[in-house]
């Protein structure tokens, strides 16, 4: 069953078309990659499915259901976490903070709860940390609980993201380029990672340019080119197709890649 | 397992709490230094009868008990020193032995001790014979209550030394908190300027605090913070002033000011809620012209225009009317404050205060992980301003009367200049910035305007300066506030205590490098 739904999206900048009409779904517990030349709108197609960007035309749909037009936190809300290409970690803040973050909109605490420290309140908050330090020793993180983000390393950055996103309880993980600036045990890791995620039940769908992490791991392979959707299928269709190869290396070029 | 939760309060708060130990040991010297020398400033009308151990050492021969002036005068001496003895400590990068820890708090607890009894003697016993004649104008009680204070945190600071580092902010608390509540004591032979003086400082503590919440955690530069202390004294003004014929009580006030200043802090955080920095801060600008000149155009006719609101109630408890005990309106705005104090403490590492946290941090990564980012913004307004419609109602009380002219710009930028003085974003920090700030309008530009007189009259040692007398140090106050900012930035960018993450991004300083720094000429 689709968990997310892209109907004809649209995503117009002034004159720009920066995702054109693009349609694909993705289903429960798949593992989907979407891949194409830089400025072909990958993170566009992001942004619109997460919020950040109202659509231009189009629908998204969670569960059959649109959300189009919703805000960021109200589809964060519905199920959808995401990371983004650029880190953005909250800085100055620990790690184990970044992740009490994400749990922010599922705790109970209200402001009040919050001013009068009311013993609701501190008991929350005490299993709200242990659960995020939990998460964290899950993902390798727990020497850095005590760390401000920015003072970890590059890599670590990475699934310090990762563990945000999925501190907030999604059933659909976006990640925007998870393996950029990775090393290639990182990048392991990382697969691993992603394996381990979608065993426990997770729909994955993420940007990658790196090959060998995209045609390892996914189910399917979703490719823009300039807005529009040029290819969709497997690993094994998509690498033979010749209008990725085009899109990637330019015409004529696809005929040398074959024999290489 | 949970070792980690020793991390966030490990080195980078112990950074803070260093710079508590210091300004706490640096007050100590100060306040037996000003023990010592207060007799000097204060006009020989102020009688009052203590002791000046200057005098044992200045104008002996005195009776036998001059013995015990000796023995205080040095005790005070090693005391006031002490803060060089661990300067040279540190920049010889040789610890002082533990012995000298101990020795401190020896001479404090004598000195404490000696301290009580001469004042006992003298005061009560009023034993000439035993100290000579007393000069009653040279000596105060103030000098008295000064330097039992600064022994008791003298005490404090090199006898538990190891407690104050690894607690900076209650340490901070233990030292604080009892000199605000025993001011009046302390000063009860000052006029009651004093009091008026403290209660001001404390409403402006309260702004501070206020604004902490806007600039510090959210990270919402906000310029036009003076209107939401505009309408919060406004609002508590028409409820207890013949204006409107209804007098209700200041506290109920509080929460009215509070009230009605939070909803407005929420309206007029509304239309900025796409704006962020440099932008953020004009619009706030504009609010905060906007609503002083709304009052002086008398709006609804309900701010009285110009003159603004008069014969605003002196609050009252009881039988208690504050307005002729003014200690009482002082310890009120004190108990609100420390409450203040505490909730935003809590808030600040609540759910919410991580929300505005990670505001400040990366709007857009906040939104996308599940931060509504309106209501949290908003809150922050309404936080914010909610804290200054209660400076509000206590400044309506306290001045009795309310006109636009008290909420221009200038508070605005006086309030930032706490904020950024004491560290913005860090409680503790705040509450010392505005201290020191208020302090030194408040006390030390006055007191500069009488000292001036008083050294430069014929005879005095400043003579040949005879235009000093004339210089009206109090009209200075900005320049108080240029230096202070100018200093701060140059020499400690962060505040006098700087929050943990603005400490870490300093000395991480990449964000910030300048081409000089980049070229190692900064």
């Amino acid at each position: 069953m689709a968990i997310l739904e892209l109907a004809g999206v649209s995503k117009r900048f002034g004159g720009l078309l920066a995702v054109s009409n693009v349609s694909f779904s993705i289903d429960q517990g798949e593992i989907i990659s979407m891949i194409g030349p830089n400025g072909a709108g990958k993170t566009t197609a992001f942004n619109c499915v997460t919020g950040l960007y109202p659509v231009s035309a189009g629908d998204v749909r969670l569960d059959g259901l649109s959300i189009n037009g919703l805000p960021p936190h109200r589809v964060t809300k519905l199920g959808i976490a995401r990371t983004f290409q650029n880190i953005r970690l909250f800085s100055y803040m620990t790690a184990v903070d970044n992740v009490m973050v994400g749990a922010h909109w599922w705790m109970k605490e209200r402001v009040w709860d919050g001013a009068l420290k009311t013993p609701r309140a501190r008991r929350e908050e005490r299993e709200v940390q242990a659960w995020a330090l939990d998460l964290l020793a899950q993902l390798e993180l727990a020497n850095y609980a005590g760390s401000y983000a920015r003072e970890l390393p590059y890599g670590l950055q990475r699934r310090l993201e990762i563990a945000r996103a999925l501190a907030t309880q999604p059933r659909l993980l976006l990640l925007d380029e998870p393996a950029a600036g990775l090393n290639a045990r990182e990048k392991n890791d990382l697969m691993a990672l992603i394996a381990r995620l979608r065993s426990e039940g997770l729909t994955i769908f993420l940007i990658e340019h790196d090959m060998r992490v995209v045609m390892e791991i996914s189910d399917r392979i979703v490719v823009l080119d300039y807005g529009e959707k040029i290819a969709e299928g497997v690993p094994t269709e998509v690498r033979t197709n010749r209008r990725v190869i085009e899109a990637y290396l330019g015409s004529g070029a696809s005929q040398e890649m074959h024999t290489t | 397992m949970l070792s980690f939760l020793r991390i966030p309060s490990g080195p980078a708060q112990r950074g803070q709490s260093a710079a508590v130990f210091w300004i706490v040991a640096v007050t100590a010297s100060g306040m037996l230094l000003m023990g010592w020398l207060l007799p000097w400033f204060v006009e020989p009308t102020s009688s009052g009868i203590g002791f000046s151990p200057q005098d044992a050492v200045l104008s002996a021969p005195m009776g036998p008990g001059a013995f015990l002036l000796y023995v205080l005068a040095v005790t005070m001496l090693l005391l006031v020193l002490s803060p060089l003895a661990e300067i040279a400590a540190g920049i010889t990068k040789r610890p002082l032995p533990l012995i000298a820890d101990r020795v401190r708090l020896v001479v404090a607890v004598v000195g404490f001790v000696l301290t009580l009894v001469v004042w006992f003697l003298i005061r009560v016993l009023n034993e000439e014979p035993l100290f000579g004649p007393i000069d009653s104008h040279t000596v105060t009680d103030s000098a008295v209550w000064l330097t039992l204070y600064g022994y008791a945190i003298a005490a404090l600071v090199y006898g538990a030394r190891r407690w104050v580092l690894a607690r900076g902010n209650v340490a901070f608390g233990a030292a604080a908190i009892p000199f605000g509540v025993l001011l009046p004591f302390m000063f009860h032979q000052a006029p009651d300027f004093l009091l008026w003086a403290a209660s001001s400082l404390a409403i402006y503590m309260l702004l501070a605090l206020g604004l902490n919440v806007v600039v510090g955690f959210a990270g919402l530069l906000d310029l036009g913070y003076a209107a939401f202390f505009a309408i919060g004294a406004y609002a508590c003004a028409s409820f207890a002033s013949p204006t409107h014929h209804i007098h209700l009580s200041l506290w109920l006030l509080i929460f009215i000011g509070a009230g009605v200043a939070s909803v407005f802090g929420a309206i007029l955080g509304a239309p900025t809620l796409r704006l962020r920095g440099d932008y953020l801060a004009i619009v706030t600008l504009g609010f905060g012209e906007i609503i002083p000149d709304l009052a002086t155009n008398n709006v609804f006719g309900l701010t009285g225009g110009p003159n603004g609101l008069s014969s605003i109630d002196q609050p009252r408890y009881g039988p208690v009317n504050f307005g002729t005990n003014p200690q009482w309106f002082y310890w009120s705005v004190l108990a609100i404050s420390v409450i203040v104090v505490i909730f935003l403490r809590n808030i600040e590492r609540s759910r919410v205060g991580r929300a505005w946290v990670a505001l400040r941090e990366d709007e857009i990564a906040a939104a996308a992980t599940g931060i509504n980012t309106t209501t949290t913004k908003l809150l922050a307004f309404a936080m914010g301003a909610s804290v200054a419609g209660v400076a509000g109602a206590f400044y309506g009380s306290l001045v009795t009367i309310v006109s636009p002219d008290d909420f221009s710009f200038a508070v605005s930028v006086a309030v930032i200049s706490m904020i950024v003085l004491g560290g913005i974003g860090n409680i503790v920090g705040v509450i010392l910035g505005s201290s020191v700030l208020t302090l030194s309008i408040f006390w030390i530009l006055p007191h500069m305007n009488e000292w001036s007189m008083t050294v430069s009259a014929p005879g005095k040692p400043l003579e040949f300066l005879p235009g000093l007398a004339t210089v009206n140090f109090t009209q200075y106050t900005y320049m108080v506030y240029g230096i202070a900012l100018i200093l701060m930035m140059l020499f400690r960018p962060g505040g006098l205590l700087p929050s943990r993450a603005r400490r870490v991004e300093l000395e991480a300083g990449i964000e910030s490098e300048s081409l000089a720094a980049v070229q190692g000429r900064a």
